[in-house]
């Protein structure tokens, strides 16, 4: 049943163009200021402007979109000598304290990106953006055109983030898509984004009915995640997961605290013969780290999670929330274990995002916090050279500022090797996928082939050259093993041959880009058929969705201010 | 100009008969050439100076077709020396007139190794540098034997019919570098592997060809120089034959 080559899906198509960056402009029907999606097409660039009174509307930008991604790049070169801040570009954000969209002035200042904005109600303020503004500006040349779903959910009337779920505006389909089962939880975090009721665990047939309408919107889906709250509390959680291993879907990810799987060994055994993989959260190894961040010390609880997972081969994934100033010291901890155990495939630093009714509490700087250059500077540092900063390269697929990522080769001797080092990520781009391991799919197969070419050219001038060349062979030989394969037997031998370092940075509403949220690839899957981006959900509908006095979303509970962006008086429309 | 000026050319069995030929053919086109020989030092010597007096630079290995490592050395010296190899003829070759039914495994073998086998090894070792540069000429020396039914050897058609799916496979995969991969299918030539025949099978092949002769080692030389060349630029995967019409 489980054989896509005999039950094969409706393919996705590409957007018909590649969505480079918000930009705001006149709309050329009313003048209003509007926002618009900067996206290259044919050659050329265009300015997509959905005004509120007059509908879309379409500007041609530029003649020739090489050049204007070449002029683009160099408005984030600040010039020599220049004293105060120099003006990138702008976009839409929010206030920090009323939640209200505003126009954001993107500037860089000592080599940091800075937005700058001003709310008429309450006033000016400014966030830290990137430790890095090279990085930030650089990884604009990443834009890649996305993918669309096989239906979109929601028609676009009023743009982003109102018309959420996803509207025909998006762009990019569902990469990771995530449902929340539960509201109850064991822990109650600091820094937790989600704004718990213990009120309620989903059914399994308003579950099945998501996934159902997650299958009709992606046709196929490499991974399903379940998460909460605490999704070990369901009650019926393996009735949910049995419902979600469908054929359409390669994987089953249990985003847990893990900490039923420390003390109940048959829970944990039922996850493995389940066949689910674990998404463990793992702040860090000490117990100042989880006060600071989960409220209490878990160190000896998270250990009897690890020694469960590991005695038991449960295909195990690590998500570490990094705080400035908690646990980036225990950066190169975190990779060590990655790189040691088998069984855990891939490691995700999430730099922590300050929003929901934990996180919009937690004390912080928003001047001063980690971004993604900034783990990746950690990441360098405490792997002393094992992995390096150039080892890293933004996700096309989301938008670039959203994700960084490595991937690890697994070298015949055990021991893992950054691709960066024998391949160049740029010429390859379909490597940068948002996906934990490398899929044995026709267009690896193809990429694949021209990687060993490239390397087998130069196999004397790079480090390890012959053994990363002795390793592609084995990872060509067992992922096309000339007979039909299905979806989750090929994720199964290609996390055989790789792992994963994602960097991945929620938005909070310090640093909200309207922009980022616009090519969102994580999305809430919602019992109504919706499908949210993961930003957009946590800061704009979730308290739309549940909780008290959430009859009005949060963010459409203040008037506008002064004279905003056009996306700024969408709130008054809902 | 002349049609090789500035490249660097490697022929396998070059030091005699058909290789020689091709040898000369490319430095006299401006190429400066390199091959390898397996037992003859006199010729190869000769050659040298054959290809030296055109005013090219010319390179002799004595290494086998078959010995791996020793074609990694040479490709690696070569470059290292000359610069680069812009063009892989791949010549080396043998042939043995024995009917099926007497055939050894160890003709077979012998025959398939040097024959294909050898074209793999060498071409393994050259095409490094060339995917690098992004751009090269190979020429696989295959026959009229492995293209038509005739009186050949059947371990030999059999490695000139594998010749021509080396090519076409190659072709497709290294294309997208810049490098061409053809191959060229002689008739029966004046000398070389069909001087064995026997007069029934030479007179056949006459009565069949429509020039009514047998070719020479200049004329297939004339036509390697062309196929190599960068004015045949959008030739790739083909066979050409060059049988005076048969």
């Amino acid at each position: 049943m489980d054989c896509t080559t005999c039950t094969p899906t409706p393919a996705r198509k590409d957007r018909p163009h590649t969505f480079l960056a918000h930009e705001h402009a006149n709309c050329p029907a009313c003048a209003a200021r509007v926002e618009g999606r900067v996206v290259l097409r044919a050659g050329q660039v265009y300015n997509l402007l959905r005004c509120v009174q007059c509908g879309p509307q379409e500007l041609l930008v530029a003649e020739d979109s090489t050049r204007y991604l070449e002029e683009f790049l160099a408005r984030g070169q600040v010039p020599e000598g220049h004293v105060g801040d120099w003006l990138f570009k702008t976009t839409t954000s929010t206030c920090p304290s009323c939640l209200a969209l505003l126009e954001a002035e993107v500037v860089i200042r000592d080599d940091k990106v800075f937005f700058k904005k001003a709310c008429g109600k309450c006033g000016p303020s400014e966030a830290l953006v990137s430790e890095d503004a090279r990085y930030y500006v650089q990884a604009y040349a990443f834009a890649r055109a996305g993918t669309e779903p096989l239906e979109f959910t929601q028609e676009a009337k009023l743009g982003c983030p109102v018309d959420c779920g996803t509207c025909s505006d998006h762009e990019q389909h569902t990469c990771l898509p995530i449902i929340e089962v539960t509201d109850h939880c064991n822990l109650e975090c600091p820094i937790c984004i989600v704004d718990n009721q213990y009120s309620s665990h989903m059914s399994l047939e308003v579950f099945e009915r998501t996934v159902e309408g997650l299958v009709r919107a992606e046709g196929r889906s490499e991974s399903v995640a379940i998460c909460g709250g605490e999704p070990t509390s369901h009650p019926r959680i393996f009735d949910l997961i049995r419902a979600a291993d469908r054929p359409e879907i390669g994987r089953v990810v249990l985003i847990t605290n893990g900490l039923r799987i420390g003390r109940d060994l048959g829970f944990a055994r039922q996850i493995k013969d389940s066949g689910a993989y674990v998404a463990l959260q793992l702040d860090g190894f000490d117990a100042e780290t989880h006060r600071v961040l989960r409220g209490r010390d878990l160190t000896d609880e998270k250990a009897a999670t690890l020694r469960t997972l590991r005695e038991l081969r449960i295909p195990t994934q690590l998500i570490f929330v990094a705080a400035r100033g908690v646990n980036e010291h225990q950066i190169g901890q975190a990779v060590d274990l990655l790189l040691g155990e088998d069984h855990i495939l891939s490691l995700n630093f999430q730099p922590v995002a300050l929003t929901g009714n934990g996180g919009g509490r937690f004390s912080h700087d928003p001047m001063d916090r980690l971004t993604i250059p900034g783990v990746i500077a950690a990441v360098a540092e405490q792997t002393n050279g094992r992995i390096r900063k150039s080892d890293f390269s933004p996700l096309p697929c989301s938008h670039p500022q959203c994700v960084s990522l490595t991937y690890l080769l697994r070298l015949n001797d055990g021991s893992y090797l950054p691709f960066p080092r024998f391949i160049d990520f740029r010429k390859h781009g379909s490597l940068l996928r948002s996906s934990a391991t490398l899929p044995a799919t026709a267009e690896m197969h193809d990429t694949l082939h021209e990687v060993i070419h490239d390397l087998y050219a130069r196999e004397h001038e790079i480090e390890r050259g012959s053994e990363a060349l002795a390793a592609l062979r084995r990872a060509l030989d067992v992922m096309f093993p000339g007979r039909p394969v299905s979806v989750k037997e090929e994720l199964r031998i290609g996390e055989a041959q790789a792992k994963s370092i994602f960097l991945h940075h929620y938005m909070d509403p310090h640093d909200f880009d309207l922009e980022r949220l616009r090519k969102c690839c994580h999305h809430y899957a919602q019992a109504d058929g919706r499908i949210m981006p993961g930003c957009g959900f946590n800061l704009f509908h979730r308290g739309a969705a549940k909780g008290p006095d959430t009859g009005v979303p949060a963010w459409a509970k203040h008037a506008p201010h002064g004279s905003g962006t056009a996306s700024a008086r969408l709130r008054v429309v809902t | 100009m002349r049609l090789l000026e500035g490249r660097v050319a490697l022929v396998t069995g070059g030091s005699r008969g058909l290789g020689r030929a091709i040898c000369l053919a490319l430095a006299r086109e401006g190429a400066d050439v390199a091959f390898n020989y397996s037992r003859n030092e006199a010729d190869a010597t000769d050659l040298l100076e054959r290809i030296q007096s055109t005013g090219a630079r010319a390179w002799a290995w004595k290494t086998s077709v078959l010995d791996r490592a020793g074609l990694q050395t040479l490709a690696r010296t070569l470059e290292a020396e000359a610069g680069q190899i812009d063009i892989l003829v791949n010549n080396a070759g043998v042939g043995q007139v024995v009917p099926l039914a007497l055939m050894e495994e160890e003709d077979w073998d012998r025959v398939m190794s040097v024959n294909v086998k050898g074209a793999f090894l060498t071409t393994q070792a050259v095409m490094r540098g060339m995917i690098k540069r992004r751009r090269g000429r190979i020429l696989n020396i295959s026959s009229l034997a492995g293209l038509k039914m005739m009186e050949a050897p059947v371990h030999y058609a059999a490695s000139k019919a594998a010749l021509k799916g080396f090519t076409e496979a190659l072709a497709k995969e290294i294309g997208r570098y810049g490098i061409t991969v053809n191959c060229l299918a002689p008739g029966i030539l004046e000398e070389g592997v069909s001087t064995n025949l026997p007069e029934s099978r030479l007179a056949e092949y006459l009565r069949h060809c429509a020039l009514g002769r047998k070719g020479t080692f200049e004329e297939c030389a004339e036509v390697v120089a062309f196929l190599v060349s960068d004015r045949n630029s959008y030739m790739n995967g083909a066979t050409i034959v060059l049988d005076g019409g048969v």
